[in-house]
């Protein structure tokens, strides 16, 4: 039997549900990874963030990001924070106090932050296509016909910048060279 | 017919909010690595508007995702760095706690 | 004067005459640098200066007020001083008859002052100091009778002013003397800006300070109404402060602190004189304003009453002198507030001679008694200093006015044409001054001379050096003669001619007739008149003084006790100065410092503390702390884009 066009009860369709359930988990997450005290806790709420908007995306045709957000954010950034966090535990910190003096003002800043977003949103005359479903799921094609096009001097530079970071990373990361500090020790 | 997920609007206060959740961590969490999460939030925040809004404008059709993927590349490069450097200071002062980072204070 | 209608060529000086000046000037240059060393002998290249610029000058004088030099005089401009623009002031040389009169006067009792302190000064220390300061003044006061252009004049102005408060001050380790020194150039410094602004004002309406060009100016119409009488009185508070007339007449009296040589030279011959020449040289612009004219002649007769009345009761003999002095001045200014210009002229010849002789001859009278100066403690002199007293006597004779001596034909011409020119009053107060005059004249010698002897030594007193006594004989000689010399004829004499181009334009412009002389007309009573007046006078003071204590003075002087302490006090004057000026005046200047430090100094103050802890507390936003100052970028964002938002809709 065909799934019914609108749920009943509800009165939402599908794709509807699907966006506010994927959109519930991402802002929960997002708040567990913000207000979280554990900071192991708050990396792997990350991750759950990360994946919930992967989802979003796919409901917004782009799987090819949704892809890519998988694979490098969730399978790389997030495993790198996990391992700095791992990197940097310390029993002196304390952990009770996670948050800053500037708290009040930090929120305040936040939420007038949200404010603006939402007047300067509201205000704009997007002239945006109103769909059915959801939207249509646009192919590699003009994708790539982006990359390559006009933004082409963006996707080199942003390899470059790959590069300089890998470098600058390792370099910031290694351990002191052994010559200066040991005959010193010694 | 969707009433949400077919339109912009809610895709963008999505993302609003999730940029005020991240910019709220960002400045009020105390650990380095709690402030480098926030701005991956913060990212994904930019991202999602992005492929929205090419997503439901027509003449911008594949420029939403190259824009996110670019963000990604470049996201990536910025907490490989960010990360470093925690680390590094780390090994100097022992806490990763940025209010302690204070030896340029007047 | 060049005129429109008398185009008169103005002859040229012969090179000689910057001598005049430069004679002077060396001979200063020379003592102060190397007269300490010269001890004794320091007064030989001053004196030999002086007496070199008297021949000097003599050879310009005599042929100016003999007609030699023509009507105009001659002039030798030397360089342009000053040129800026339209504004040029020049230096240059003008000898005329006034000019001659002047430099009769001025070099030879400056010459005479200065051999006879080669005697007085010889015993103190710094008689270098003495001659380079006497040079300086000669050529103070000789460039500015010199001067063709009124800013020299002034600076000449202000460098006999300098000299004045030198040579008061002379002893400057007595407090007295410092005190009185300071007192003559502060109060001449009033006067000295009136003058400046009469300066100012001249150059705004002729843009030049040449005297030529100036008085050709008022002569032709250019100057009238109240600007004219402004200007006149501005430059009239110059004369006012220098020949110390009423009110800025307190500097006087104290200035005889100074050596009395230095009472004789300045403040009775020469500087107290430049006042009246200035008035005389720019007698077209006082005769443009009427008002003005009063004004000199109100002030002068005032202060000639004012000043013989203190001089009453003083019983310091120099001060006598002083009073003397300021009451004489105020004749002459009287004399050229009435037009009669000549007269005035006369008069500053024959007092530059009396008034000098009878200075040296006091100095001679402290010096035989040791420095004692208070009358009251001199008597039964005339034995023992005679060449003194029978100085002296000449010219107390020559100053009550008794005929055939000097002072009797300067201050008949005076009174006559004080009376013949309508200002009846100024004839009726001067009259009362003649008595006055001859009276405490004569009371002086009276209390000097005369009587027992109230002197301290007797055994000590002794007539002076020759050095000393040979001033006094030779300037007898011009105080018996040179009234007839110059006088007479009268109204037809050597300094009505010489004079009298020089003032013919004031006149007309007064309108002032000269008449015939009569002597059995109004001319034969008004001499009557005066001879009579000074003729009471004397007997009266006579009598008096010339024995002791006189039983009857001592009653008058009780029955009038108030009008005696008032005149000894100097009619309080002094006190009212002291009152307003040096009371009122530092309490004005105790409420300027308070709010000079309290409000000036405090917001200065205030500024700077205020800025510092404007930085303190700026200083607390530099935490240190990366999440502050992100906190800070994201607040500034919000209000970017808040502002972005709303203006552009």
């Amino acid at each position: 039997m065909p799934l019914p066009d609108v749920i009943p009860f509800i009165g939402l369709g599908w794709s509807d549900v699907l966006f506010l359930l994927l959109s519930g988990v991402v802002l929960a997450a997002a708040f567990a990874v913000v207000f979280g005290r554990d900071i192991i806790k708050s990396g792997l709420f990350l991750i759950l963030t990360l994946g919930a908007l992967a989802g979003i995306y796919v409901m917004l045709g782009a799987a090819i990001v949704a892809g890519a957000q998988v694979l490098v954010y969730i399978g790389a950034i997030s495993v790198l924070i996990l391992f700095a966090i791992m990197l940097t535990q310390s029993k002196v910190a304390p952990m009770k106090l996670a948050f800053q003096t500037q708290v009040a003002p930090a929120a305040l800043a936040a939420i007038l932050l949200a404010v603006l977003f939402g007047l300067a949103f509201g205000s704009t005359n997007w002239g945006s296509t109103v769909f059915t479903d959801t939207p249509a799921a646009t192919g590699t094609a003009p994708v790539a016909a982006a990359l390559f096009g006009p933004y082409l001097l963006a996707f080199e530079i942003a390899s470059v910048l790959i590069l300089a970071a890998v470098i600058g990373g390792l370099y910031l990361a290694m351990e002191p060279k052994g010559d200066d500090v040991g005959e010193e020790a010694q | 017919m969707s009433q949400i997920a077919g339109h912009l609007e809610p895709y963008l206060v999505l993302s609003g909010m999730l940029f005020a959740i991240g910019s709220f961590g960002f400045l009020a969490r105390r650990n380095a690595i709690s402030m480098l999460m926030s701005i991956e939030v913060m990212l994904n925040a930019v991202n999602l508007a992005a492929l929205a809004l090419g997503a439901f404008i027509p003449s911008l059709a594949g420029q939403g995702a190259a824009f996110a993927l670019l963000i990604i590349a470049v996201a990536a490069a910025e907490a490989t760095v960010g990360l470093a450097i925690v680390i590094a200071i780390f090994r100097n002062r022992k806490t990763p706690l940025v209010d302690e980072y204070d030896t340029m204070r007047q | 004067m060049l005129t429109a209608e008398t185009l008169v060529e103005v002859g040229t000086l012969p090179g000689y005459a910057p001598l005049l000046l430069l004679l002077p000037l060396a001979g200063f240059a020379f003592t102060a640098a190397i007269g300490r060393r010269l001890g004794k002998l320091a007064h030989l290249v001053p004196l030999g200066a002086i007496i070199a610029t008297w021949a000097l000058a003599m050879s310009l004088a005599i042929p100016a007020l003999t007609g030699g030099l023509g009507e105009a005089g001659a002039s030798m401009p030397l360089f342009t001083w000053i040129a800026s623009g339209d504004l040029s002031f020049g230096l240059g040389l003008h000898v005329d008859a006034l000019t001659g009169a002047l430099l009769l006067v001025v070099t030879t009792v400056g010459a005479l002052v200065h051999l006879y302190s080669v005697g007085y000064m010889s015993h103190d220390d710094s008689y270098w100091r003495f001659f380079a300061y006497l040079n300086l003044f000669m050529f103070s006061m000789l460039l500015l009778v010199l001067a063709d252009n009124l800013l020299v004049v002034f600076a000449a102005w202000e460098l006999v002013g300098l000299s004045s408060y030198l040579l008061i001050g002379f002893w400057y380790t007595k407090t007295a003397p410092g005190l009185a020194a300071k007192k003559a150039f502060i109060t001449n410094r009033v006067g000295d800006v009136g003058f400046a602004l009469g300066l100012m004002g001249l150059v705004v309406v002729f843009g030049s300070l040449d005297i030529h060009t100036v008085l050709a100016g008022v002569e032709a119409g250019a100057l009238a109404g109240p600007a004219a009488t402004v200007i006149a009185l501005l430059i009239f508070c110059g004369a006012v402060g220098k020949s110390a007339q009423f009110p800025l007449h307190v500097w006087l009296p104290d200035a005889m602190e100074g050596p009395t040589p230095v009472s004789a030279l300045i403040h009775a011959a020469t500087m107290v004189n430049a006042g009246v020449y200035l008035v005389a040289r720019m007698s077209p612009l006082f005769a443009a304003s009427h008002d003005a004219m009063l004004i000199v002649a109100a002030i002068g007769i005032f202060t000639a009453i004012f000043a013989a009345s203190i001089a009453f009761t003083q019983t310091d003999i120099k001060r006598v002198l002083a009073f003397s002095t300021l009451s004489q001045l105020g004749y002459m200014f009287a004399a050229l507030g009435v037009g009669a210009w000549i007269p005035a002229i006369f008069h500053l010849i024959t007092h530059g001679f009396f008034k000098g002789l009878l200075f040296l001859g006091s100095g001679s009278v402290i010096h035989a008694v040791n420095g004692e100066q208070e009358m009251t403690k001199m008597g039964g002199l005339w034995r023992k200093i005679p060449i003194t007293y029978a100085t002296m006597l000449i010219g107390t004779v020559a100053i009550a006015g008794l005929p055939p001596l000097a002072g009797f034909f300067s201050k008949d011409e005076i009174l006559g044409e004080a009376f013949k020119f309508g200002y009846v009053w100024v004839w009726i107060v001067g009259m009362i001054v003649a008595t006055m005059t001859a009276f405490y004249m004569f009371r002086l010698m009276g209390l000097t001379f005369w009587g027992k002897s109230r002197v301290h030594d007797e055994s000590h007193v002794h007539e002076s050096p020759w050095t000393m006594t040979l001033p006094l004989i030779i300037l007898a000689v011009p105080s018996i003669a040179i009234g007839a010399a110059l006088g007479f004829p009268f109204a037809d004499g050597v300094l009505v001619h010489a004079l009298e181009p020089i003032f013919h334009p004031a006149s007309e412009m007064l309108g002032h007739e000269h008449d015939a002389w009569t002597l059995f007309g109004i001319d034969g009573l008004l001499m009557l008149a005066s001879v009579t007046v000074a003729s009471i006078g004397t007997v009266v003071g006579v009598r008096l003084f010339r024995s002791d204590y006189n039983e009857f003075l001592g009653r008058v002087t009780k029955r009038l006790q108030p009008l005696y302490d008032g005149s000894r006090n100097r009619w309080y004057f002094d006190d009212l100065n002291d009152l307003v000026f040096v009371r009122f005046g530092r309490k004005f200047a105790n409420a300027l410092w308070w709010f000079d430090r309290r409000v000036v100094d405090g917001t200065v103050n205030g500024v700077a503390s205020l800025t510092s802890s404007g930085g303190r507390g700026l200083r607390q936003i530099q935490t240190g702390r990366v999440q502050n100052y992100a906190l800070g970028i994201a607040f500034g964002l919000v209000a970017i884009a808040a502002a972005y938002l709303v203006i552009a809709g």
